[in-house]
């Protein structure tokens, strides 16, 4: 009874969507209307809100008699899991997503004045892409859908790879950052639609944007971590499929807040502004579809029906021709009147935008090529890490180089930069010779892990010294800038150290008896079965002595989870700064020893650690007062 | 901005909007699947972890062989489905192909290991005799012929559609 409550308040809202989105786009607009949008949409919200809520709590309720409840959730689990449940699989989680949706709009819509001239049509757009993807729920992947008469005790499982903390965080983070670019993808809609050059909404958007860019970025961070530790992948980035269809939207992403930044100061490149807000949001919706039409073998992607996949592509479809075509149209209106001057920061910024358009580019050809090229000849051919690093290293060193110089240039002004001044020069100096060292020091000539290194430590020193020159001369310095670039630079030097020292090894090792590698010795101390609440494992236990005669001990496990039979490795990791140990055990041997994979990760730590500062530059300047920050 | 440069802006999404429209609504019965019966070819291999001698009369019984590697990322894939086998006990062979020893021994490591035999077949010799022509594909067998075989990596909709027929007809595993 009660999850139809919940699914009548969903219809309802729909409806109400759809007539906030009808008032906006084909009513003229008065301020009458824009308040009547205003309310609708917030009382449409209200209701889809209260939909949801009344989910969470039957999901908490174990009201087993919905069949997604049921089969997704177990009454053995603790609450925390029997919430996440709800996004373990394809119905609750496209719920979620769409509450996400909603919940920016809502946001937009309480904190921007009624009298925004571009507002109702904005709240007028996410409606409609809220109608959209609800009747894509309520139509093809009905979560509230019940058994009946006879509900089932216990439920069934959430995946156990599942049942974990960093899981339950990612899937709601990342959503929050694709569906967050609702908000800038709708305001520039609104404005092409409104036609009026002279409105000046870049700056309105800015702090939605690096919102949403923040929870992409935490959102994929906590992905690559979670994959690391609990799926036992033992590294930070396999260019999976699902993978690549989040770094596509955050690399547009990245374009667009740049190129935000300069058509606010000086309306250039307002071209490339408005392409780029189509592209991330047309990018964060081809996720969804690739996840959810089942057209990608993935870990991340739900199960294959072809409806859906046909629902969705239509939809969005329609959303990305239109919006093109819009663009098309509107053209000779955000036509800039004037060029960019030529090193200029604009200059610089319009040159990164082209070297990110081509690493999409590259990225969406990964990704679909093989889907293409089986459908024509028939034949599967893989696309993995070679073709990625390939593409990936060389345009991200230039990018890094053009970074670099664009810290001496000026806004709309082509002053010409001195390669011999000083900061560019010591940091050019400074960066060689610690290259140099590098390559010495750990004996390689590996020109790419060289160069990225370069790069990265480029970065690192020019920023350095303008944070000394702020320091001591009082030089303006735009702190969120400083961080994030820091932190792109020190992510490009963890990666570098990270790809040039780590090593692995698959040793076989007897009870008892030890395996040496890499200076440290691995003694195999004790196995043992254990249980836990709904699984049971083998627990190996090691000590392990390092070359400094540090002991510490491992305890990787193997579980079989009782309900769905399935089997996962518990990888055990010791970690230091430098550099992690990281253990995980397979299976046992006819002679009794058992093979014992071990990796030694360097700084990889300090990828994660570089998101998060780049994050946290992003989260200083949404609470930053100032109103003119880049 | 010039009306070719306008109309590469708008096809680009079209052209992609198509491409995904054929792809799912692609409506091909199977074509990894085959039917043709034939005996097991004789052989005579190493298995993969000890390298003892493995032959035809090695294998006995109602199992599926599958064809792997440690390179194949599509295996990697159909993992998962295969430890799902193991644990509703359908016994499975391996052929291990074209692949280092070192390698595959290591990749089990780290994944799991479903096979109940390994066939170590470094030349590719007993999957040429098989007909084989990649990595993953899967054999159906009973009592020593095979009577279904799947190229390209399986899952529980192909097991349902094209083996489960077959093993209820044959009356397989029981």
């Amino acid at each position: 009874m009660i999850v139809e409550i919940s699914h009548f308040l969903s219809l309802l809202a729909t409806g109400l969507f759809f007539l906030a989105g009808y008032f906006s786009l084909f009513v003229s607009s008065t301020s009458y209307t824009s308040n009547l949008i205003s309310r609708t949409y917030s009382q449409a919200f209200l209701l889809l809100a209260s939909s949801f809520l009344i989910y969470v709590w039957l999901a908490v309720t174990d009201n087993f008699s919905v069949e997604y409840i049921a089969n997704h959730s177990n009454s053995a689990l603790p609450i925390f899991y029997k919430v996440s449940s709800i996004w373990s699989a394809h119905e609750g989680s496209m719920f979620l997503w769409i509450v996400f949706l909603s919940i920016w709009g809502f946001i937009f819509n309480i904190a921007v004045n009624n009298n925004d001239i571009l507002k109702p049509k904005t709240i007028g757009i996410v409606s409609f892409i809220l109608v959209g993807f609800l009747l894509f729920l309520l139509l093809t992947s009905n979560p509230f859908a019940t058994i009946l008469p006879i509900a089932p005790i216990n439920g069934a499982d959430i995946n156990p790879v599942l049942q974990d903390p960093a899981l339950a965080i990612h899937p709601p983070t990342l959503y929050l950052g694709y569906v967050g670019f609702v908000i800038p993808f709708a305001s520039s809609l609104a404005f092409l639609i409104n036609g009026d050059s002279n409105i000046k909404w870049e700056k309105s958007i800015k702090k939605w944007s690096v919102m949403a860019w923040v929870f992409l970025t935490i959102g994929i961070s906590l992905g690559s971590w979670w994959a690391y530790y609990e799926l036992g992948w033992g590294g930070y980035w396999f260019w999976d499929p699902v993978e690549n269809v989040a770094l596509m939207p955050w690399l547009a992403a990245t374009a667009f807040i740049h190129s935000l930044s300069v058509s606010i100061k000086s309306s250039h490149l307002r071209i490339w502004t408005i392409l780029l807000s189509i592209l991330v949001f047309s990018l964060s919706l081809f996720g969804a579809f690739i996840v959810r039409s089942g057209i990608i073998d993935s870990v991340h992607s739900f199960a294959n029906d072809p409806q859906r996949g046909l629902y969705l592509l239509a939809f969005i479809g329609i959303i990305i021709v239109t919006s093109v075509l819009l663009f098309i149209s509107r053209f000779s209106m955000i036509k800039p009147s004037s060029n960019i001057k030529t090193l200029s920061k604009e200059s610089f910024i319009s040159i990164n935008n082209i070297l990110f358009g081509t690493l999409i580019f590259a990225i969406m050809l990964g990704v679909t090529y093989p889907l293409f090229y089986e459908y024509l000849f028939d034949q599967k051919i893989s696309v993995g890490a070679p073709f990625y690093n390939a593409i990936f290293i060389p345009i991200v060193i230039l990018a890094s180089l053009f970074l670099f110089l664009s810290v001496d240039s000026k806004w709309s002004r082509g002053i010409t930069i001195d390669l011999f001044k000083k900061p560019i020069a010591f940091s050019a100096i400074f960066s060689i010779i610690f290259v140099i060292t590098i390559s010495f020091l750990f004996n390689t000539t590996d020109i790419f892990i060289l160069l990225s290194i370069f790069a990265g430590s480029l970065i690192i020193s020019r920023y350095f010294i303008e944070i000394f020159r702020y320091l001591f001369n009082k030089k303006y310095l735009n702190p969120y800038s400083a961080i994030a670039h820091l932190a792109l630079g020190l992510l490009l030097v963890s990666i570098s150290f990270n790809s040039l020292l780590s090593t692995e090894r698959a040793l076989n090792i007897k009870l008892n008896e030890y395996e040496e590698y890499e200076d440290m010795k691995v003694y195999f101390k004790d196995i043992k079965l254990i249980e836990g609440s709904n699984y049971d494992a083998v627990k190996a236990s090691f000590n392990i002595e390092d070359e400094k005669g540090n002991n510490f001990n491992l305890n990787p496990e193997k579980r079989r989870y009782f309900t769905r039979g399935q089997i996962t490795t518990e990888t055990a990791i010791h970690i230091t700064p430098i550099k992690d140990i990281y253990l995980t055990i397979g299976d046992q041997l006819d002679d009794g020893s058992w093979i014992v994979n071990i990796q030694i990760n360097f700084l990889i730590r300090w990828i994660w650690f570089s998101a998060a500062l780049m994050s946290f530059a992003g989260i200083m300047l949404i609470f930053s007062k100032k109103k003119s920050n880049i | 901005m010039k009306i070719l440069l306008k109309i590469t802006v708008l096809l680009i999404p079209i052209i992609f909007i198509f491409m995904f429209f054929f792809l799912l609504t692609e409506k091909k019965p199977y074509p990894g699947a085959d039917y043709k019966e034939f005996p097991i070819p004789n052989f005579n291999l190493e298995s993969l972890y000890e390298s003892e001698p493995l032959t035809n009369v090695d294998l006995r019984g109602d199992y599926i062989i599958n064809i792997w590697a440690s390179w194949c990322i599509t295996c990697r894939i159909e993992h998962p489905y295969l430890m799902n086998l193991k644990n509703k006990r359908i016994p499975i062979i391996g052929i291990n192909y074209k692949d280092e020893r070192y390698d595959a021994i290591e990749w089990l490591g780290r994944y799991g290991d479903p096979y109940d035999k390994i066939i170590y077949d470094f030349k590719g010799l007993l999957a040429l005799d098989l007909g084989v022509t990649g990595a993953p594909e899967t054999f159906l067998v009973h009592d020593g012929v095979i009577v279904a075989h799947y190229q390209g990596e399986i899952n529980n909709s192909i097991w349902s559609d094209v083996f489960d027929p077959i093993i209820k007809e044959k009356e397989m595993f029981k």
